[in-house]
């Protein structure tokens, strides 16, 4: 075990494309960790779309062992964290592993909305932050002023803050030496019983799960009874170590304030949650960690193979997944229009969406999504009491005593000058007002509840442009509320299309219902005949579009050389043919579904 | 079928001679010509078409030309001189057949006396005739180097120069027109009793000067289109024409024997830059660069652009795509001979679109679009290939 002095656990935070993940590879390689030819690789996002969306999806940790110009070696736990609204709450736990955080802030953009959120969620769990300005190598580059800018809106001291460029080298030996001398030694007790956050867990195929955490206190080693205090799930340790970049490095024991990992045969990923105390069976502690919050899937929407052929395909894969990702649930549900598929339950929708591109993109699959909705609760005339994960188990309106929909504590942070642009936003998102609080000077907190199911869709995106990209966001369930809700149902040629039936607040529904079958127009071919496109609330029509008869698809010149041309575009035609679904007699592209989950963009 | 000429032993070609100058670029034109008249480019194309029609001759002993056509390009602005160096070179090479059809396209600012009175006398006698509009303001619109009094009197010109087999082009769904405009061109060019006409909508094609300020450029809707291309149909029927091809119609059976080898899966051998060949099995374009092609032609280097074998299930959704674009059609005993593929699929989509008076059949069975068929044809087709993707070939004859 390492002497606790000679420890420090940090996290890095940042705004997007700052420079937290060059910076981390920085320190990586400065610490020998890595060796150059791997440099083109940020290591620590490991999945091919935390890199091309420039965002960590998921949790990691690395032990550095850094050799101080004070002669002594330390270990550094660095622990990455995701970047996103989303993933609020793994964020948190993250940083409640650490003691100190790095802040990244470049150099010409200067303090921007996620530097604020994240050095907020930093404060708020305690850590000591350390400002660093990056991207000094740019010609627009402006040090000094940014380091003002981080002691008038965050109001730490920025002084004395290294000035380096991760992407060239320059400077990451002050930012090692900054961890060392400003990050606090964690503290801890190795003889109490244990206390180890799970910060978070991975599947491994060989070891079962990997149990990523921190000891807060006691000691665990291999051959211990432990027990998940949240869940209450109980194994004996397998093995506990620390990772390096080369992989994982088994050691003794983890002591109180030390970073690493526990195997322990866990067969499911759902007995680690994220948050949740590790205590011994003898001894236990008598508290859990503070902090602790089950995960819950907030947003559903159905998820069926475009082909219908491949569902058992779309199975496996979705079993794949939920290995690692506890917070992602999926139930079978089938839908007339669109056969067998899953109803899925997710943490928002950047969580759908990096789901959805996972099973495209490593499981090759074509997939059709359905309109994202929330957990509606209904209260039946006959007294019964259901919770409606799908509009395909909405009960007809005669049966409805009483219909509620899920409320959340919204806050809000932002520059005061915006109040009035979110005040506007959070009106028409049916927010009701409670109360705002100045943080200082420039910026204010608002509170406000609101229906969970205006915020899912697209709140974070709307707010982000009404602030300039200021605007940082948190919500919290509050429980239900009773509400006004409607179940509206599009019908293609006459014909109720299930799967794109969804549930909604009674008054936008007249609007919603107008703009659908104006996508829907948009997006559906022309075929032999017209096809009524139709929005109905309980058999009532309220909104009408039609698509007109095919009359003109035909290439009028066709000699030598436009037959090869001709033919690659006939081909594309047909392939896009192929990939339509047949309701009735319409043929409908997956693309509609797509264009009818972005009513909101424009 | 009466398509292609029939000679017992030797197999019909095509040859198809790209002339790729101009008098100015149109505004929506996409084929490959440069607008100039520079002699020393003018003998370099001249001497490269020569010397690979006489290449290509000895690798076709076993043809009989029986169609020559010289498109552009405006081969008329090339001039009598050069095209009649070209024919001789052929005749030299190939195997000409004496009732070979030899057509030649020409603008109505570069047609004189003489160029019609010597090609003439080479043997050319087919001239399609580019008249395009019969007003003067949409022709400058498109960039037409000409006014339409230029056309009518180049077109008298042909005629007295003793073509009796004379195409116009014309197009629609122009800039501002409406079908008023249409019916009257239709009706102006009618007097002129050409033996052929081709009517072809405007296609904004990419990198054209349309192509720029297309939103600009106030074009007829699909629907107005669409009626224009009925009215044609109409009009042209009325006066004795047969559409024999979805923008084609003749009297007389006056057919253009060339193009329709376009569309039966005839051969043909292409000369001059950006010219498409299909032969022997192959298809392949040169490239569309008249310097690349006459020095590939001098040095022997590559020319092509793509060369592709086309495998027989693909010539199988060729026999589709390019004979429903004519009034010869599919046939199911032609079809499953030629294929070993099964008719049956593609007759449930033909008889789904009967009802919707898209496609129809011949007194001999033949299986043909209809005019408003032929307005969503490609719609057609994609079904009909979907239809034999999903057969397989059958065990039996």
């Amino acid at each position: 075990m390492t002497d606790l002095q000679q420890i420090r656990n940090f996290s890095i935070i940042a705004h997007i494309d700052h420079g937290k993940s060059t910076l981390a590879d920085r320190l990586l390689e400065a610490c020998h960790a890595i060796d150059q030819r791997t440099r083109a690789e940020q290591l620590l996002d490991s999945m091919e779309l935390e890199r091309e969306r420039g965002i960590t999806i998921k949790a990691t940790a690395v032990t550095l062992d850094y050799l101080a110009d004070d002669g002594e070696v330390y270990a550094l736990n660095l622990i990455d964290t995701p970047g996103h609204v989303d993933f609020n709450y793994e964020v948190s736990r993250s940083l409640a592993a650490c003691e100190g955080a790095v802040l990244v802030v470049d150099a010409s953009q200067g303090v921007e909305a996620q530097t604020l959120a994240n050095t907020y969620l930093a404060i708020d769990a305690g850590l000591e932050v350390l400002p660093v300005v990056n991207k000094i190598d740019l010609p627009s580059a402006r040090p000094a002023e940014v380091k003002a800018e981080i002691e008038d809106i965050i109001g730490i001291p920025a002084e004395e803050a290294p000035e380096i460029s991760a992407k060239n080298g320059i400077n990451i030996h002050s930012v090692l030496e900054m961890i060392v001398r400003d990050v606090p030694a964690p503290q801890g007790n190795r003889e109490g019983p244990l206390q180890a956050l799970i910060f978070d867990s991975q599947y491994d195929s060989y070891r079962g799960v990997i149990v990523y955490t921190r000891v807060k206190q006691g000691t665990v080693k291999p051959g211990m009874d432990i027990k998940m205090m949240a869940t209450g799930a109980v194994y004996k340790v397998v093995e506990v170590g620390t990772m390096s970049p080369n992989g994982l490095c088994p050691r003794e024991a983890l002591g109180a304030g030390e970073v690493g990992y526990i195997t322990a045969s866990i067969k499911t990923v759902a007995d680690t949650q994220v948050g949740d105390t590790i205590t011994g069976v003898e001894n236990p502690a008598q508290e859990p960690l503070p902090g602790y919050r089950a995960v819950q899937p907030m947003v559903f929407s159905g998820i069926y193979p475009a082909d219908g052929a491949k569902y058992q395909d779309l199975r496996d894969a979705l079993e794949k997944l939920k290995l690692n990702d506890a917070s992602m649930s999926y139930e079978m549900e089938s839908s007339i229009a669109l056969g067998f598929g899953f109803r899925c339950g997710f943490l928002g929708l950047l969580h759908m969406e990096i789901i959805q591109e996972r099973l495209e993109r490593e499981y090759n699959l074509d997939l059709i999504t359905t309109a994202p909705n929330v957990v509606y609760r209904v209260t039946k005339t006959n007294g019964e009491v259901m919770l409606v994960y799908t509009p395909l188990d909405y009960p007809d309106p005669m049966e409805i005593q009483l219909a509620e929909e899920p409320y959340a504590k919204v806050n809000l942070i932002a520059p005061q000058e915006y109040v009035g642009n979110i005040m506007d936003l959070c009106q028409q998102r049916r927010g009701e007002f409670k109360d705002m609080v100045y943080l200082d000077a420039r910026r204010v907190e608002l509170h406000y509840e609101m229906p969970l199911n205006e915020i899912i869709y697209d709140f974070f995106d709307a707010l982000k442009s009404r602030t300039r990209g200021y605007g940082s966001l948190d919500y919290e369930l509050i429980g239900y509320r009773p509400s006004r809700l409607v179940k509206l149902d599009i019908l293609l040629n006459g014909d109720i299309v299930d799967a794109l039936s969804f549930i909604l607040f009674a008054d936008n529904a007249y609007p919603r219902a107008r703009k659908i079958c104006e996508k829907l127009k948009e997006n559906i071919p022309r075929a032999q005949f017209e096809i009524p496109v139709q929005a109905a609330i309980g058999g009532k029509i309220i909104a009408r579009e039609t698509i007109k008869a095919l009359r003109k698809d035909v290439l009028a010149k066709c000699y030598g050389g436009d037959i090869t041309r001709k033919k690659k575009l006939l081909e594309k035609q047909k392939e896009g043919k192929k990939r339509m679904r047949t309701f009735g007699t319409v043929s409908v592209p997956s693309e509609a579904f797509m264009a009818v989950l972005k009513l909101d963009e424009d | 079928m009466p398509i292609l000429t029939k000679r017992p032993n030797k197999t019909p070609l095509g040859l198809y001679i790209h002339v790729p100058f101009c008098r100015s670029k149109c505004q929506y034109c996409d084929f490959y010509s440069l607008a100039t008249k520079d002699d020393k480019l003018i003998d370099g194309y001249l001497d490269a078409v020569c010397d690979h029609i006489k290449e290509a001759g000895d690798l076709a002993p076993g043809y009989k030309v029986d169609t020559i056509y010289f498109g552009g390009g405006t081969p008329s602005f090339f001039g009598a001189d050069g095209m009649a160096v070209i024919l001789t070179t052929i005749r030299r090479n190939f195997d000409v057949d004496n009732s070979a059809e030899i057509t030649f396209e020409a603008n109505p600012d570069s047609v004189s006396d003489r160029l019609l009175h010597r090609l003439r006398a080479e043997g050319f006698n087919r001239v399609s005739l580019g008249i395009q509009s019969d007003d003067d303001e949409m022709l400058k619109k498109l960039g037409r180097p000409h006014t339409y009094s230029q056309a009518v009197s180049a077109y008298y010109k042909i005629r007295k120069a003793g073509f009796r087999n004379v195409s116009v082009d014309l197009m629609y769904g122009l800039p501002g027109q409406d079908l008023q405009d249409w019916q009257e061109t239709l009706d102006n060019v009618l007097r002129l009793n050409p033996e052929h006409i081709s009517c072809y909508a405007l296609k904004i094609e990419e990198g054209t000067p349309f192509a720029e300020y297309k939103e600009a450029l106030n074009l007829p809707d699909d629907e107005t289109q669409a009626d224009m291309y009925l009215t044609a149909v109409e009009t042209l029927r009325g006066r004795g024409f047969r559409q024999y091809e979805i923008s084609n119609f003749c009297r007389k059976g006056l057919i253009s024997k060339h193009n329709m080898k376009y569309w039966t899966g005839g051969e043909y051998l292409g000369f001059g830059p950006s010219a498409s060949s299909d032969f022997a099995g192959k298809r392949y374009t040169l490239k569309r660069d008249l310097r690349a092609y006459i020095t590939g032609i001098r040095e022997g280097g590559d020319i092509m652009e793509d060369l592709q074998e086309i495998p027989m299930r693909e010539r199988a959704g060729e026999y589709l795509m390019l004979r429903l674009r004519t009034n010869v059609g599919i046939e199911a005993q032609e079809y499953e001979k030629m294929f070993l593929l099964p008719f049956a699929p593609l007759e449930e989509v033909l008889e789904k679109r009967r009802r919707f008076f898209h496609a129809t059949q011949t007194d001999t069975g033949r299986w043909v679009l209809t005019p408003k068929g032929y307005l969503v044809s490609n719609d057609i087709i994609t079904d009909l290939l979907l239809a034999q993707d999903k057969s397989s070939p059958m065990n039996r004859i």
